[in-house]
């Protein structure tokens, strides 16, 4: 929200946002674009713009009422280029799998805190497990409706994410009747070279497979989708202005190629390709027969270390001389990563389709892979299906493909730093996050930021915030995520400090009291006078 | 989150167990034989009968029980929970003492024992033929016995050993030699359990053996005179015939004493006595409480499991609907239950068939909302859940039936949820409320100048308001559990540690927070003011705070108190002074209150002008003065410590007096609801009073001022503190460890190691923390500013910018750490609560373990408990990287704490 152009301390900022959003402007996007230049002129401290402020109060506000329901509708068109919206996440678990609200009462607390803190709302993560959990298309969708509305009681925004995958911790299950298809077809789910199935989401291959009792998972995943969209019409545009669409392990857009590494956490493997359901396989075999090489069709690559091996323990991945760089690399690369984003693809324009009508943005969430990029192959892209390396940008094709369905793109690891990284795992988060943001900024992808780790590493908030303000092209933040901690007083007070910095990208003299009250004023005249000029 | 934490349970009754109560002082007649005595009196299997809390797994216990147990299992497990129990027992015991004739019948030997397993000192000293009044000397030299310390120049403490008597039990027993021609005229002593820090003496006072005949008797003594015959009539007459058998019976441990030439014959001096003792026993047992719903009938099956021993009845009842009150479900009810009065029924649990505790299962209609429970394992016992009842949700519905999403989602919900609908509606008011003001304020502008003012007004309101609520949904998130989470029904609840409760320790796990400074009472307001920070300084981890001192006093700040019973002061009158305690109450902090207990302001002068006539409800007169001082001609008796010299100071020796402060005291506790004391000034009289006024008003905790300086030389700091901290220790002691003391000790070494970059000065010569907590870690308090060496009058004040490395120290180190108002609200927050979170999390408690890593010039570095390491100064320090694996928690300026990962 517009709150960049306001003063110094934090007090302020809620007060001039709370009477900035009970005004009714809660979304100046259009607006406050074309005022942010005339807004900084505030600062200065003139009796002048004071006044102005003052006298023009009244008026404001009364002809913002009017106005509010208008702007909602252009919410999509265009966006802030100065500020920064924030969002919290609700906990994993907000809805229990028999549809109640988890601690509601601490939720309830937790929103009207985050109310007054100035945060623009909270995502909700809906899970396809406890929505149908029964039957197929039996939704139950109470306990998400219920939340709901206690978010728009709360005066907030929800953005939800449709969550067509499972949670190990904690534990929220693929629907019941899918995990039962799972136990007499496994095939359905990620298998590894191995044969082990990954079951906490469907794969790729199967997304027009009539696999699931007679139906295939796109249309099961799109008349959950219009349900969702039925049930939620009256929060629609209002309430809820955002919506993601699952995509995969985690909600991401990848393979579930790192999911059996070992406890050993400092160094992360290089992952495994997870090609070797009965559906990938047949695929990858009329592939290679189309292109001419029926004898790569056979399987994924025979010279590629297991889950938590580093990229030189075999071939494949070998800065010089690997695998990846032959023509076969390329080949199997291009097919891997090519059936990732045209499910992606699928997904996205399913939902785009599916929610046009509501003024609710559509999102689709990518992981970030950051370890090895140091290396020529980054190993850990190819494996999660991202065909990245220094001699191709995977990138920009997953941006063309967000811009064709104009979706925004959910970023996560805003908060990762390389210096806090594992000097061993080549890591390079913010060079990753760099060649994306870049692919989407040449097609006009909108980014929508989140932060990776659940317990902020220090120098965490210092990260998001240079990731958010030096750029425009990320206009959200989404932060993970609501519970205990997040509340803690070891976690809760630097949050608001990040907050309020956030809003406030350039220090002002506040150590100077005067000055103080005199900032005061002006960013009172500045929200006012914004408020004014958008009623002419 | 899968787990409910419980609080031990223990603090919640202790109040009402056992005290080393005036029953086990009172003398029993003698038995001459006390090894077969000893296995009746000691419940030796309640209190063997110790295992944490674990997961039961159900059992067939009687074959006529299959079949409900096999129907359990078939169900779904709805919900199950284990509950740590934990209890304070009173074990029995006795004390006896035995003066006999060594090997070779040629010196007198004494011998006392314990039958009650602990670790015991016997704490002695002599007093000599020429000696006037009652001080203790030390023995000679000979008759010390080896591993004994010598405690300043009065006394000397000797572990007890561990024997086995003739019949196979065991006993701690120590020997004195006594030698024949010295001039010792009694050995005094006390019996010391260091396990608990209690103190065992004969009638409330030392035991003494009179070793001559001439010796006043006043009354305790315990030794003979002269011989047999002469033992007070009291203690019976006792045989001679016990003095064979216990000559040999002792032989097996005489060989550690050291054996001494005769020079002269002296008087038959051979005695027994024995003394029952009481001690206190922490037991920990767990009840497990699952909850299966049967498919087929669609009722509850509730299964009840303990491992507590004996009879165990559980008081039993319902929840029909969210109104929480206790009601009886219909029938069939389990056998052996009865009626308790309309409310509630009561039913003995079956002993398990190993004999290890009991159980008991319930079947329990359809539609009821909850089933609560207290247990009751003999009268006067009573076994609740944090104060509360136990609580066991029930499925109210089946997930397969539709009921209207409102029950679900209360029905669903863990206790406390219950209550929700009103107090969200409540909450969300006064949220709205506010909004509705900040909103009300941005209209309203009229003047620039209201303005300006209304800003920082809304400004501190939305401040605060983000805080309680963060506060409050903290509060929830950190105990509530999903309610239908797998691991919830596999997890069993982790043991705590055993904490055991006395008021020098309190749980163990304290932390308190100074909840006010030097100019607190300008406000007029304060306990307004603390009231609407509690649920803050709760969220920050805090267990305790330190409230003001609430008497009328001449000076604003409380510390010249007047009338004692008028707790109108500056900040705050008595309503509001109940107010704010309840407050604290509610959100799980104790409260200490600031007791002057040394001196006194007078309401009157007396004929000679002098102020020294005391008014209100406690008119005392000039004889409850000390007489030493002669600005008050008091007419008491000398003063029993250092003076203070800006009032009247209570002569603490007489009755009265005494009488009045311990009723006062309880008068307190009563009525404002205090849980324990900081005792000011306690310098000025002897701790053997302060143990008095303990053992009779009963605290949580208590903790006195002893602040005297530290030793210079030439105005550089010692870097050997021990006789500052000894005097600390005395102080300690003489309260017998019923209160802790201040650390001054360590602030002082603190500000020189830390102002000085001297980091080495935290190391004592035995490679230990060098204040209190090196040496008494369970009774130090520490702290680095409170309203006297800070605030604003900043006598002592802790060298500036360097206060988040003290609090690196104290809130890891052992003892029990206060931080100070100021601290906690400053820049310094987000620190400090970093470092009582990382505290807590690691469990680290006022008896963990240091291990001094490092202690150089710039650099002090120390390992807590295995867990927690710790770097103070500018200096460079790692934690070894092996065998833990370390993570960094916390740092700042010059400090660095790590955990392990």
């Amino acid at each position: 929200m517009e709150v960049s152009v306001i003063g110094c301390s934090q007090a302020k900022i809620g007060k001039t946002e709370l009477a900035y959003r009970e005004l009714g402007c809660f979304d100046p996007k259009g607006v406050s674009k074309a005022f942010s230049a005339k807004s900084r002129v505030c600062f200065s401290p003139s009796t002048r713009w004071r006044k102005a402020g003052i006298r023009f109060t009244l008026r404001a506000v009364q002809s913002e009422a009017v106005r509010s329901e208008k702007v909602a509708a252009s919410s999509r068109i265009s966006r802030s280029r100065d500020g920064v919206r924030l969002f919290v996440g609700l906990p994993l678990d907000s809805v229990s799998d028999c549809n109640t609200v988890n601690h509601a009462r601490a939720i309830a607390a937790g929103l009207k805190a985050l109310k007054l803190l100035g945060v623009e709302g909270v995502e909700l993560p809906v899970w396809w497990g406890i929505v149908e959990k029964e039957a197929m298309g039996k939704y139950e969708w109470s306990g998400y409706l219920a939340l709901a509305k206690m978010v728009q009681d709360a005066g907030l925004k929800l953005h939800v994410s449709l969550s067509f995958h499972a949670s190990k911790r904690p534990k929220i299950p693929l629907p019941e009747w899918v995990s039962r298809i799972g136990e007499s077809n496994p095939n359905i789910f990620f298998t590894d070279r191995a044969g082990q199935h990954y079951k906490e989401c469907l794969s790729l291959a199967v997304d027009d497979l009539p696999v699931l009792d007679g139906r295939t998972p796109i249309q099961v995943y799109h008349e959950f989708c219009e349900s969702f969209k039925s049930s939620f019409s009256p929060f629609m545009g209002s309430t809820l202005t955002g919506i993601s669409m699952g995509l995969g392990p985690d909600g991401e857009l990848r393979y579930p190629s790192h999911h059996m590494l070992t406890k050993s956490k400092q160094i992360p493997g290089v992952g495994e390709f997870q090609c070797y359901d009965k559906n990938m396989l047949g695929i990858l075999k009329q592939h290679a027969e189309a292109t001419g090489n029926p004898l790569w069709g056979l399987g994924g690559p025979h010279d590629v270390p297991t889950y938590d091996q580093s990229p030189n323990s075999n071939n494949f991945f070998r800065d010089n001389g690997g695998s990846w760089d032959s023509l076969y690399g390329d080949f199997f690369l291009s097919w891997y990563s090519n059936q990732l984003i045209s499910h992606g693809n699928l997904l996205l324009s399913l939902a785009a389709s599916t929610f046009s009508e509501s003024a609710a943005t559509v999102c689709g969430k990518i992981p970030l892979m950051h370890s090895w990029y140091k290396t020529r192959s980054h190993p850990s892209e190819l494996t999660a299906g991202y065909y990245n390396t220094t001699t191709r940008d995977g990138y920009e094709v997953v941006a063309e493909m967000f811009a064709r369905n104009s979706c925004k793109m959910i970023l996560p690891g805003m908060d990762l730093s390389d210096e806090h990284q594992s000097r061993a795992s080549l890591s390079s988060p913010e060079l990753l996050l760099a060649d994306i943001k870049k692919a989407c900024r040449k097609h006009g992808v909108e980014v929508c930021g989140q932060n990776s780790s659940a317990s902020m590493a220090p120098g965490g908030f210092q990260q998001i915030k240079k990731n958010l303000l030096g750029e425009n092209i990320v206009d959200l933040f989404s932060y993970q995520r609501m519970g205990a901690y997040f509340f803690s007083p070891e976690h809760f007070p630097s949050f608001t400090q990040f907050v309020r910095s956030l809003n406030q990208p350039e220090l002002h003299s506040d150590d100077l009291p005067e000055e103080e009250e005199e900032t005061a004023h002006s960013l009172n005249v500045s929200s006012e006078a914004s408020v004014h000029m958008q009623a002419v | 989150m899968s787990t409910v934490s419980i609080e031990p349970l223990l603090h919640h009754y202790v109040r009402g167990g056992v005290k080393y109560g005036p029953k086990s002082k009172t003398f029993k007649p003698c038995y001459f034989n006390c090894s077969p005595n000893r296995k009746l009196l000691f419940h030796a299997p309640s209190f063997c009968n110790f295992r944490p809390s674990s997961f039961h797994a159900l059992r067939a216990s009687s074959s006529t029980d299959t079949a409900l147990v096999e129907t359990l299992e078939s169900a779904d497990v709805f919900f199950k929970e284990t509950f740590p129990l934990n209890r304070v027992e009173t074990v029995e015991g006795k004390i006896f003492i035995r003066l006999h004739r060594g090997q070779n019948n040629e010196n007198m030997q004494l011998a006392v024992g314990c039958n009650l397993p602990g670790k015991w000192i016997l704490h002695w000293g002599v007093s000599y033929l020429d000696d006037v009044g009652s001080e203790w000397d030390q023995p000679p030299a000979e008759m010390i016995p080896q591993g004994s310390i010598p405690i300043k120049d009065y006394a000397i403490e000797t572990p007890l050993k561990k024997a086995l008597s003739p019949d196979g039990d065991a006993f701690y027993e120590v020997m004195i030699d006594l030698i024949p021609n010295s001039a010792i005229a009694a050995i005094n002593f006390v019996l010391k359990d260091d396990e608990t820090g209690a103190w065992y003496q004969h009638r409330g006072r030392d035991f003494k053996v009179p070793l001559v005949d001439y010796l006043q008797d006043d009354g305790n003594m315990v030794g003979a005179k002269r011989s047999l015959s002469m033992w007070p009539g009291a203690f019976g007459p006792l045989s001679n015939l016990v003095l064979g058998a216990e000559v040999s019976h002792t032989n097996d441990s005489d060989g550690t004493n050291e054996f001494r030439e005769p020079k002269q014959e002296s008087r038959s001096l051979e005695g027994f006595y024995e003394q029952p003792i009481a001690k206190h026993v922490a037991l920990e047992n767990s009840v497990t409480v699952s909850v299966r719903k049967c498919t087929e009938t669609a009722k509850s099956l509730l299964y009840v499991e303990t491992d507590l021993p004996g009879d165990v009845v559980i008081h039993w009842g319902v929840y029909r609907d969210d109104a929480k009150s206790w009601e009886i479900p219909s029938g069939p009810h389990p056998p052996e239950t009865i009626f308790f009065r309309d409310k509630a029924l009561r039913t003995r649990l079956q002993p398990k068939e190993g004999g290890d505790g009991c159980w008991g299962s319930f079947t329990l209609e359809q539609g009821l909302e909850g089933f609560v429970f207290v247990l009751k394992l003999d009268e006067g016992t009573w076994l609740k859940c944090m104060g509360n009842d136990f609580y066991i949700p029930l499925p109210s519905s089946s997930s397969l039936l539709t009921k209207s999403r409102q029950d679900l989602s209360e029905s669903a919900q863990i206790p406390d949820n219950n209550a929700e609908p009103n107090e969200k509606a409540s909450l969300s008011a006064y949220t709205d409320e506010i909004i509705n003001d900040i909103r009300n304020l941005v209209s309203n502008i009229s003047t620039e100048k209201s303005r300006k003012t209304k800003t920082k007004e809304a400004q501190e309101s939305i401040l605060q308001e983000i805080e309680k609520l963060a506060a409050e949904a903290y509060s929830i998130f950190r105990s509530s559990i999903p309610t239908f989470s797998e691991e919830a029904v596999v997890k069993s609840v982790e043991p705590k540690p055993s904490a055991k409760i006395c008021s020098g320790t309190g749980t163990g796990f304290e932390i308190m927070c100074q909840g006010f400074n030097w100019e607190s009472h300008k406000s007029g307001r304060w306990y307004m003011e603390l009231k609407e920070r509690a649920s803050k300084l709760s969220s920050l981890g805090f267990t305790v705070i330190w409230l003001p001192p609430p008497t009328e006093s001449i000076s604003p700040e409380g510390y010249m108190p007047k009338d004692l019973y008028n707790l109108n002061s500056r900040y705050g009158n008595i309503d509001e002074l109940k107010e704010v305690v309840k407050t604290f109450h509610d959100v799980g902090i104790k409260v200490l209150g600031d007791v002057v207990l040394n001196h006194r302001c007078a309401h009157y002068k007396n004929q000679n002008g002098v102020w020294n006539i005391f008014g209100g409800r406690l008119n005392w007169d000039e004889r409850a003065v000390v007489a030493d001082d002669p600005h008050f001609q008091g007419r008491g008796n000398k003063s029993s410590g250092d003076n203070f010299h800006a009032a009247p100071n209570i002569d603490h020796s007489q009755d009265f007096v005494r009488r009045d402060l311990i009723e006062w005291l309880c008068w307190l506790r009563k009525e404002i609801g205090y849980d324990g004391w900081r005792l000011d000034f306690v310098r000025g009289f002897w701790g053997g009073y302060v143990k008095d006024y303990l053992e009779a008003s009963e605290p949580f905790f208590a903790v006195g001022e002893y602040w005297d300086s530290l030793s210079y030389t030439y105005g550089e700091m010692d870097h050997n503190q021990d006789p500052h901290r000894q005097r600390i220790i005395d102080w300690i002691n003489a309260t017998n460890g019923t209160a802790g003391a201040f650390d001054v000790t360590t602030k002082g070494i603190l500000h020189s190691a830390l102002e000085r970059c001297e980091y080495w000065r935290l190391s004592d010569q035995k490679g230990k923390p060098p204040g209190v907590l090196g040496w008494w870690p369970s009774r130090a308090v520490t702290f680095i500013e409170n309203h006297d060496t800070g605030s604003t009058q900043g006598h002592w004040r802790f060298p500036g910018g360097k206060e988040m490395q003290g609090y690196s120290y104290i809130l890891t180190h052992p003892g029990t750490p206060t931080v100070f108002y100021d601290h906690i609200f400053s820049h310094h927050e987000s620190e400090i609560a970093a470092l009582i979170s990382l505290r807590n999390r690691n469990k680290i408690h006022c008896r963990s373990t240091v291990q001094i890593t490092k202690a150089e010039r710039d650099v002090y570095a120390a390992i807590i408990d295995e867990n927690v390491a710790v770097k103070i100064g500018p200096g460079h320090y790692e934690p070894p990287s092996e065998p833990q694996r370390w993570s960094l928690a916390v740092e700042g300026k010059d400090y660095k704490v790590w955990e392990t990962s």
